[in-house]
């Protein structure tokens, strides 16, 4: 294993874990709300681009487009359900909620799309490409791409404008918000159903990389996890540098050290952050 | 009392925590142009009533009863509705956005404005210590400076009734007094109507045109300032907030 | 004077005796209770066993979801911890059903102290998002390394062998089993009932309904919840002890979500810090899974489905909604 293949690797994969972790770094830092459903949602939109592109024939932009409606259902009917918890902020409720909507999705997908693994097959995967020495496909240069595209919208419209101002107003004190004219329970539902989207569309485009189960998606919430928790909680530009960070990490600790144990130090990585600096944590900007 | 239809008006309105009524108010109303304050000791109901009106509360009370602004009985909108329709309130100790510069709280309000929002310009007239800190957050400001534009934010958004919970709380004597001469020039100039609560009768006193006197929950004397300036149960008021 | 003391010892008279029925009533309970499966035999047994295992899982968490108001995911990682241990020491060091209970009770609880101190400053989420992902991590790790038994697991775990001294007892299948399953949740349950009455149990609830208050009492809030969590670990550590024996093999399929949720539901599906509510939650479960059963996948929906139903529309579960359509009536 040469090593500016395994930075490439970690420049790619880092990418691919910010895509996969904005969803929820957006909604702990707008609606302080956590979802340990993440992963079984990022496991359903795996599959509905998969279904969408190999079973009705779509072709792949329009199979994401599918992925990403089901992923915005999802995520304004957990709110739905969700919305009188969360506007009394009973987080522990909450929690386990969005646990039973993982069970639930991993239950129907098993029961829609079957136990086998698939594997999906986009045009983009099958195009390699070398740059400087290393290997890329032209879907890790997809991930890439998108990836940036959707921070610098997102720091935009975080950074000015209307909609950036009310999700940082409702992160502040949604009681307040309330009294400035805002419909918190639409920013939550809105804010939602931006998580369900950008998990279906990290989903679409990082899945082609492995083979899609049922079962996977815990991994994805690993990484979440620590990209949000390295980040800096719903900080928008911290994910961004966090999940590059620990893309690289996982390339080079996968590359040369053990590639099953990568979830390991993953978590590793996170318990030292959360040891040596637990008060960095309090910190919580309205989205930036 | 006004003759015309009122600006603002509650009727029959009553809450209760749990079993534990805590309001239960007959009829209050408040016409156009007119400067109601509704005074009482802490706990007296004050911000029960402030909260029923809005439909807002940070817990969870039993609110029945009518509130109608402008003759349209809005008792069954949320809060951001009532909002939107010019009843504003500005909570207790001038809420504002601690995180958001004064810029930026100010162009929130300015995202959701009516018809009958003030300009940026007014506004500054009205309180020219605030364009000194644009880009001060509003955790950065003084006490009197986030009352300032917590007012400041609600005129932004257009008010048709003007809800003020407390504005004297922590404020130097001399603060409440400008803030208070302030919210008075709205009423005369602007023809705002303006329902003002507080617990500093001696202050409200001042610039208000009718009184309201609660306790526990219920009303216990109204009428205009100058007939209950001398009212013993106000002067009451007044000696059990010099003795807290 | 002497007349109203007369009451009072006649009161006293009275409460002792109540106690002594409430204890008979009980006793004849636990005896029915007990004698019911094994009478019966079969499926029913068999499904009691399981029972009884799940429920003394499901209390350690309750222990931690009720009365400290907190939401652990490791849960399993101690119900795993539980059964590793014993099927380890069982297969590799050939000790005896004693020791790996200890072994077990050990596993579990260090593992809680580990999560527990690492999180003691932690607030609200991060410590579940700590122990979530603890709880992937350890199935990944228990998936890949050897020393585990990675993929495979570990196979042919002996039948539990309880001797004391010359008493002579060994357990090897469900009937064999249910004795000592009984004995567990009777020992859960005793527990669990010690635990609220406690000075421990009395500083977690005052931990969860106002932590600030509890802190200004002079309360330590992270040693409370370090305490709890170590105390409640070796209970569902316990649990996976008896299920390595039950199953005759462990392997990482024990750190599925489905135990987690099953955990889950159990505690507040009934009500919660209720002393039964966690049994009773089990048996609903496993009753529905054993007896009505509509395929896995869709008794996954079907256990997710209860939970968010429950917790969304009904949070003071069965038990809550009983009093809440009673009172209606009346």
């Amino acid at each position: 294993m040469n090593l500016l293949q395994q930075i490439v690797n970690g420049v790619i994969l880092g990418h691919a874990y910010a895509l996969i972790a904005i969803g929820w770094t957006v909604l702990l830092g707008v609606a302080r709300l956590v979802n340990f459903g993440h992963g079984q949602m990022y496991m359903l939109g795996a599959f509905v681009t998969w279904w969408a592109f190999a079973r009705l024939g779509l072709p792949y932009p329009a199979a994401i487009l599918v992925a990403i409606g089901g992923g915005i259902a999802v995520g304004l009917a957990v709110q739905a359900v969700m919305m009188r918890l969360t506007l009394e902020q009973n987080l522990v409720s909450i929690m386990i909620i969005t646990l039973g909507f993982g069970h639930v999705l991993r239950g129907a997908a098993a029961l829609v799309f079957g136990a086998q693994p698939q594997v999906l097959e986009t045009p983009p995967s099958l195009i390699d490409l070398e740059i400087a020495g290393a290997w890329v496909t032209a879907q890790d240069l997809l991930i890439v791409a998108v990836a940036i595209v959707v921070f610098a919208l997102l720091r935009l419209v975080v950074e000015g404008g209307r909609v950036g101002r009310t999700a940082r107003m409702v992160a502040e004190d949604p009681k307040l918000a309330e009294l400035a004219g805002i419909d918190v329970r639409r920013v939550y539902l809105g804010v939602f159903a931006f998580e369900g989207a950008a998990v279906a569309l990290a989903a679409a485009l990082v899945a082609p990389r492995t083979p899609i189960l049922t079962a996977i998606g815990f991994e994805e919430v690993i990484v979440t996890f620590v990209v949000v928790v390295l980040g800096g909680i719903g900080s928008v530009t911290g994910s961004y540098l966090a999940g590059l960070g620990l893309g690289l990490f996982n390339a080079l600790f996968g590359g040369f050290v053990s590639p099953a144990y990568t979830t390991a130090a993953s978590f590793a990585v996170l318990t030292a952050v959360l040891v040596l600096r637990p008060g960095g944590l309090a910190t919580r900007g309205g989205g930036r | 009392m006004s003759a015309a239809a009122p600006v603002l008006e509650a009727e029959s309105l009553r809450v209760a925590y749990g079993g534990n009524q805590a309001l239960d108010l007959p009829r209050l109303a408040l016409g156009a142009g007119e400067l109601v304050g509704v005074v009482g000791a802490n706990g007296a109901g004050k911000s029960t009533l402030v909260n029923a009106l809005l439909g807002w509360s940070r817990g969870r009370p039993r609110v029945s009863g009518r509130v109608r602004l402008d003759g349209e009985d809005i008792s069954a909108l949320p809060t951001h509705e009532r909002v939107r329709r010019g009843l504003l309130l500005v909570p207790e100790g001038g809420a504002v956005f601690a995180r958001l510069t004064v810029t930026e709280n100010l162009a929130a309000s300015a995202d959701r404005a009516t018809g009958r929002a003030y300009t940026e310009d007014e506004v500054f007239a009205l309180f020219p210590r605030l364009r000194e800190r644009l880009h001060h957050t509003g955790g950065q400001l003084s006490g009197g400076e986030r009352q300032m534009l917590a007012i400041a934010r609600a005129l932004r958004l257009g008010p048709r009734a003007l809800v003020l919970d407390e504005p004297s709380i922590g404020l130097a004597p001399r603060l409440v007094v400008s803030v208070l001469e302030t919210v008075r020039r709205l009423v005369d100039e602007r023809g705002l109507s303006v329902l003002l609560v507080e617990q500093n009768v001696r202050a409200a006193i001042e610039v208000v045109d009718r009184l309201v006197l609660i306790e526990r929950g219920r009303v216990l004397a109204e009428g205009p300032v100058a007939a209950m300036r001398d009212d013993p149960r106000i002067i009451q008021a007044y000696l059990g907030e010099g003795a807290a | 004077m002497s007349g109203a003391l007369r009451s009072l010892d006649a009161r006293a008279e009275a409460s002792r005796r109540a106690a002594g029925w409430r204890a008979l009533a009980l006793a004849a309970a636990a005896a029915a209770l007990y004698l019911g499966p094994a009478l019966l035999g079969g499926r029913v047994l068999s499904a009691c066993v399981v029972l009884a295992i799940f429920a003394v899982m499901a209390y350690g968490l309750d222990l931690v979801l009720s009365d400290l108001g907190e939401v652990s995911l490791a849960h399993t990682v101690f119900f795993a911890a539980g059964a590793y241990a014993a099927s380890m020491l069982a297969t590799r060091a050939g000790w005896g059903g004693w020791a790996t209970l200890l072994g077990a009770l050990a596993a579990a609880a260090l593992i809680a102290a580990f999560l527990g101190l690492i999180t003691l400053r932690l607030r609200e989420f991060v410590f579940s998002l700590v122990t979530y992902a603890a709880a992937v991590v350890a199935a990944a790790i228990a998936h890949n390394w050897e020393f585990l038994g990675g993929s495979d697991g570990i196979v042919g775990v002996p039948p539990l062998d309880l001797s004391v001294g010359p008493l002579r007892f060994a357990a090897g299948n469900d009937a064999e089993l249910w004795p000592v399953a009984f004995a567990l949740l009777l020992a859960t349950l005793w527990l669990v009932a010690r635990f609220r009455r406690s000075r421990l149990g009395t500083l977690a609830v005052m931990s969860h309904l106002n932590p600030r208050l509890a802190t200004m009492s002079g309360v330590d809030v992270g040693r409370v919840r370090l305490a709890v969590l170590v105390l409640s670990a070796p209970v569902t550590g316990a649990a996976g002890w008896l299920y390595a024996y039950q199953r005759a093999y462990v392997g990482p399929d024990l750190f599925e979500t489905y135990f987690l949720v099953l955990m889950l539901t159990a505690v507040v599906i009934i009500g919660r810090r209720l002393l039964f509510g966690p049994l009773l939650g089990t048996a609903l479960i496993l009753g529905q899974e054993r007896f009505l059963s509509f395929g896995g996948d869709v008794d996954a929906i079907v256990l997710g489905g209860a939970l968010i139903v429950v917790l969304a529309f009904f949070p003071g579960g069965l038990v809550g909604l009983w009093r809440a359509v009673m009172a209606r009536a009346s």
